[in-house]
């Protein structure tokens, strides 16, 4: 029998309906957690005041602030890219793991739901709370650092949505070698953030970089999600964008938006597949 | 057999080193690119030394061993709950205060290990001078400060029995702990109310002798004796009101649903 043959055109409202489900069923687990729930949006106050005073040490007390570009838009606009980067990494190849774990992974490939919808759905999760908090910590962080520059807001929507669509289908691709290496992932996954998190310069310009760091960051598709979208906000300061022209780097930033998510969902269409023959999709 | 455990797991090893390192390196490449010529002058006049390299360092290596000693203790608690062999603790013959002892040993090893190494390799690759000031004295700051580190920690073990939920309440605490004890910044910027809850954390004592043993930023009550008299009186009290606080909850916990249920 050819489950998949049967589900290759379902109505469009049955599979909104499935997505839908997916979607609240994350929505619900999360729910359920209320001390995480709060806990998560005092962790991440506190990190954006760690870091704007430890910034702050540098040009606090300074006649006209800082010396180097305007930290508040270096730093805040960052920060949303970093916080989806972070979220996304984690969170999808996380809750596929964790489906495993529990054994509830081989059953959902039993069921006739659209896999797609299954993996799509945990982004909807990310894009709900990542972007809530993502938010409510630019605004605290602003108003510690100090004005935030706002500049060119379509441009840089437009940036923000292909970069997120970039970053979630990288979430898709790092969910492909979480079927792989299992257990590893997390390391994986840790080792990845803080390695991005440096070179991408999320939280300072790429000038800062050492000179031997800045060719490994310009071949990494990220690095110019991060420029372009800070440079667009801040509107075009002297010295950004760091890293290429912006026609350049809106282009490159297209392209990663609407390839990564394809390139990332093939990837894993091809893990699980390999996990379905192999028999391991509930080996963990 | 937790030194053997972990010994199995090198990349974690390597992540316990890597990690503190990116992190001292965010505000370091923030001042240098926002502070430009002047940012060794600035960074002086805000903490009472030029080198900001060896400040943030020594903040995180301070914070590893703060961090591992809370992460340590309270997941070793909710693993034994979780993995059901709370309540079986509590029915052997073994005092329970030498099992959670043999776990701070176990913290403690790893988190020095892992602050050297930060402070080593860190100060290797952001090339500053790791051996400056009195080095002897800093260690002394840092091997008194311990026991009461670990006295808090089962403060902190009675809130994880208590309300559950590890994973968020660890990660709420560790930024807690990183703001409060002025990791990359000094608690003198604080307002009064939050300062003065800083002082009250053996932590901030921890890191602020160590930077002034190092690198001579200055005492908060103007010689190290003085200061280190008061991680001696936080030695005395933390461990006794830590202890005082798991055994309160752990009898609450006992009588109604039971150290098993998580």
């Amino acid at each position: 029998m050819n489950l998949e043959g049967q589900n290759l055109s379902p109505s469009l409202i049955a599979s909104l309906s499935a997505f839908w489900a997916m979607v609240r069923k994350e929505l619900i687990i999360m729910a359920r957690y209320p001390v995480n729930f709060v806990a998560s949006f005092g962790q991440v106050f506190l990190i954006v005041a760690v870091f704007t005073l430890g910034g702050s040490m540098f040009y606090r007390g300074v006649e006209g602030g800082s010396s180097g570009g305007n930290p508040s838009g270096v730093v805040v606009y960052g920060f949303m890219l970093y916080m989806f980067m972070g979220d996304t990494l984690w969170a999808i190849g996380y809750n596929v793991r964790h489906e495993q774990v529990q054994g509830t992974l081989e059953q959902l490939y039993l069921s006739p739901a659209s896999k797609f919808a299954n993996l799509v759905s945990r982004v909807a999760n990310i894009l709900i709370w990542t972007g809530l908090l993502t938010i409510t910590a630019s605004i605290l962080m602003a108003s510690m650092i100090g004005d935030l520059p706002v500049e060119n807001i379509g441009l840089g929507l437009y940036v923000m949505a292909f970069s997120l669509a970039g970053t979630f289908g990288l979430g898709f691709a790092f969910a492909a070698l979480t079927l792989y290496i299992k257990e590893t992932a997390q390391t994986v996954a840790n080792f990845l953030q803080f390695g991005l998190l440096v070179l991408c310069a999320y939280f300072f310009p790429f000038s800062a970089l050492p000179d031997f760091v800045l060719p490994i960051s310009k071949l990494i598709p990220l690095s110019y999600t991060v420029d372009a979208f800070r440079s667009t906000m801040m509107g075009f300061p002297p010295g950004f964008p760091e890293l290429a022209p912006i026609g350049f780097e809106v282009v490159l930033v297209t392209v990663f938006g609407l390839v990564m998510p394809y390139l990332g969902y093939v990837l894993y269409r091809r893990a699980e597949n390999h996990a379905r023959r192999r028999g391991s999709l509930s080996a963990y | 057999m937790r030194l053997l455990n972990i010994s199995r797991y090198p990349g974690q090893l390597v992540m316990d080193v890597v990690t503190p390192i990116v992190f001292a390196s965010m505000p370091i490449l923030l001042g240098r690119a926002s502070g430009g010529a002047n940012a060794e002058e600035v960074f002086a006049a805000n903490t009472g030394t030029p080198n900001y390299v060896a400040y943030m360092l020594i903040g995180t290596s301070v914070f590893t061993i703060v961090s591992f000693a809370f992460w340590h203790m309270a997941y070793w608690l909710r693993w034994e709950q979780e993995t059901g062999t709370l309540e079986v603790l509590y029915l052997a013959p073994t005092n329970r205060i030498w099992v959670a002892a043999g776990t701070a040993l176990y913290s403690c090893l790893r988190s020095l290990l892992a602050a050297t190494a930060v402070y080593l390799f860190g100060s290797l690759i952001l090339q500053v001078t790791p051996f400056q000031g009195q080095v002897g004295l800093a260690f002394l700051f840092i091997l008194v400060g311990l026991i009461p580190l670990y006295g808090m920690t089962l403060l902190y073990g009675a809130v994880i029995l208590k309300v559950k939920e590890a994973n968020a309440l660890v990660n709420l605490m560790q930024w807690g702990v990183t703001f409060l004890m002025g990791v990359f910044f000094p608690v003198a910027i604080f307002p009064p109310l939050l300062k003065f809850l800083a002082l009250l954390f053996p932590p901030t004592w921890m890191t602020n002798g160590v930077r002034s043993a190092l690198l001579g930023i200055g005492y908060f009550f103007g010689e190290w004796y003085l200061d280190l008299a008061v991680l001696w009186a936080f030695l005395l009290v933390a461990p006794l009101f830590g202890y005082w606080v798991f055994s309160k909850t752990e009898t609450s916990i006992r009588r109604n649903e039971g150290v098993g249920q998580y």
